[in-house]
């Protein structure tokens, strides 16, 4: 099982290293997008599926990395290593003094706690005109280069390497983290709380550190966001696109990692088919997850896993 | 500030605390007796909203529409229950809320499409148009009416749970549904029953804001996320909880809006926090439930 999953991993290392050759322009600009959606649902994982905390506000850090990385594009043209730096820092940043409030509660109440906290962000986004060009947000990001005086990442190819790149890093760092002793303290925490602070330890700090970790991820996927798509806009903080984070999570497979990271590709690739058909593909999107909840509740990794086991 | 100002502020704040509870209490007891936090409820009070809209517009009379549109705000309310949730409850609580979540997509996009995107003003009836004079000064009546209102249903529940057999055998589920089922209470249709009337809550809620803020796309989210801090305030589960916690977040918005308006937000949150500092699960709540 172990080697079946290490062939795995290692094709689809080499699917995302041929893929530039393989793709058409705009195929590859839309697997930039997928791989960017699935940084994010990977980062919601680590405190969802790891340690059993439902965040109902992550959108909120995948956009301020979008903000913090295309203001540091626009007025001071930095390579783009140092706007997902910006980003990502920025997210983690504000992500701590929320998630000190946020991780006194448990359960329900911390979801409502952070999507009250998102919706809080969202509306200072939203009215910061000054800062963030309120609803219209910041437009015109541009993807500058790779270093000071380095090559230009404007083209296509040279984006998606850059987005490749860090996602790869990313899901291997995060593989790092659950395996961890700091990991396994995160899945005690997950899978009984009490017990784990009946010996001795103070759960606190390690679901805010997981949280303010998780919190920068999703800044880092958010900072890629910006200058790949050239904006960033309050729509990527809304409470939808939080829900949206949950169900790319639930479709792949809760508490996978690598699972999030598909389901928030299949999850964007269903609504691009169904959005070229019709305006209203939130119905369909609904009704989809609505039968993804009921009918195959270990997501698509969880359920492929289980047939494997079983074959 | 003088006397008259204040007590117009009061009022503002009660009316505003008054809708409020009609969302928050529902949102509460769905919690309390079915362990789901029902994100589709913004979405039942947004309903509420725009079948007021289109009763008041076939009939002309908006008595009517407020005793029709809530029954059948309802009943959709328990379908969409019975023919969903109910065969989710054994698994974690994130799961039910993302099936709600899921629900409140497919609503919310519903009435896009059925209503379209421009927010729709109902009219006030006859008898709540206007203001009343007291002591030099004008008060809009339908506030007034929304302060009436938001007490007289905190009443009504408050009497139903506590004085009646049903009411005991909602707080017998609630308290531990496994026990109440050894004893009889058929457990899924008070399940049913209790999300109906929480979802009837909302859409009554919904039709007598529309005079008051139109019916709107977003309305939903708006209220869903103000009643979320007041259910975390008061206490998940708690109806004297919703209504306290109700009339705090009114009077944070009221005076707020007053004193800060393009932070009254903020204020909302700071007093939330501040709460949560010294009782993380609320005010009323207890510290199992979530």
């Amino acid at each position: 099982m172990m080697t079946r999953s290490r062939w795995l991993a290692a094709a689809a290392v080499m699917a995302l290293a041929i893929a530039p050759w393989a793709l058409a322009r705009h195929q590859l600009s839309i697997l930039t997008d997928l791989l960017i959606f699935g940084l994010f649902a990977l980062s919601l994982d680590l405190i969802m599926g790891y340690t059993g905390m439902v965040s109902f506000g992550h959108a909120a850090y995948f956009g301020l990395g979008a903000y913090g990385s295309a203001l540091v594009l626009i007025h001071f043209e930095q390579p783009i290593p140092i706007a997902l730096l910006t980003g990502a820092v920025l997210a983690g940043v504000i992500a701590l003094p929320v998630g000190w409030f946020s991780t006194r509660a448990t359960g329900i109440y911390f979801a409502m706690l952070t999507l009250a906290f998102a919706q809080l962000l969202y509306t200072v986004a939203y009215k910061w005109r000054d800062l963030t060009g309120g609803s219209d947000g910041i437009a015109g990001v541009p993807k500058t280069t790779l270093f000071w005086g380095g090559p230009s990442l404007a083209s296509a190819g040279a984006f998606y390497a850059v987005v490749a790149v860090a996602v790869v890093v990313s899901l291997v760092a995060c593989r790092a983290i659950v395996t961890s002793p700091f990991g396994r303290a995160l899945q005690a925490i997950r899978e009984n709380e009490r017990r784990f602070v009946s010996l001795g330890r103070d759960s606190r700090p390690f679901k805010l550190t997981v949280f303010v970790i998780a919190a920068t991820f999703a800044g880092l996927a958010g900072a890629l966001f910006a200058p790949f798509r050239g904006f960033a806009s309050p729509e990527v903080m809304f409470w939808v696109a939080s829900g949206q984070g949950l169900m790319m999570v639930i479709t792949g497979g809760i508490g996978t990692l690598v699972g999030p990271v598909i389901g928030a590709m299949v999850f964007i690739l269903i609504q691009e088919i169904l959005s070229s058909y019709t305006e209203h593909w939130m119905i369909f999107t609904g009704l989809i997850f609505v039968l993804m909840v009921i009918f195959l509740p270990g997501g698509l990794v969880g359920t492929a896993r289980r047939l494997a086991a079983r074959a | 500030m003088s006397v008259i100002a204040l007590v117009e502020h009061l009022l503002n704040a009660l009316a505003l605390a008054g809708l409020l509870f009609l969302v928050s209490a529902g949102l509460s007891l769905v919690f309390g007796i079915l362990r789901v936090v029902n994100f589709a409820h913004g979405v039942f009070y947004m309903l509420g909203a725009y079948l007021g809209f289109t009763a008041v517009r076939l009939t002309g009379w908006f008595w009517p529409s407020l005793l029709i549109v809530p029954p059948a705000v309802g009943i959709l309310g328990a379908l969409l229950e019975a023919s969903t949730l109910r065969f989710i409850y054994r698994r974690p609580p994130i799961y039910q809320l993302l099936l709600t979540f899921g629900l409140a997509l497919i609503l919310e996009e519903t009435v896009r499409v059925l209503y379209g995107p421009t927010a729709l003003g109902v009219e006030p009836p006859a008898l709540l148009q206007g203001a009343v004079e007291f002591g030099g000064t004008v008060y809009p009546r339908y506030r007034l009416f929304l302060v009436v209102l938001g007490l007289a249903v905190g009443a009504v529940v408050w009497l139903l749970l506590t004085r009646t057999r049903t009411g005991l055998v909602i707080r017998a589920v609630a308290q531990n549904s496994e026990m109440a089922g050894c004893l009889g209470a058929d457990v899924r249709r008070v399940r049913t029953l209790v999300f109906g009337c929480a979802c009837a809550l909302a859409g009554l809620g919904g039709v007598a804001a529309a005079p008051m803020t139109t019916a709107y796309l977003g309305m939903g989210i708006g209220v869903i996320v103000d009643a979320f801090v007041v259910v975390v305030i008061g206490g998940l589960g708690s109806i004297p909880g919703s209504m306290v916690g109700s009339l705090i977040v009114g009077a944070a918005q009221t005076w707020g809006a007053f004193y800060l308006p393009e932070t009254a937000m903020v204020i909302m949150y700071a007093v939330m926090g501040a709460i949560l500092i010294f009782r993380p699960w609320g005010l009323f709540g207890e510290e199992d439930d979530a």
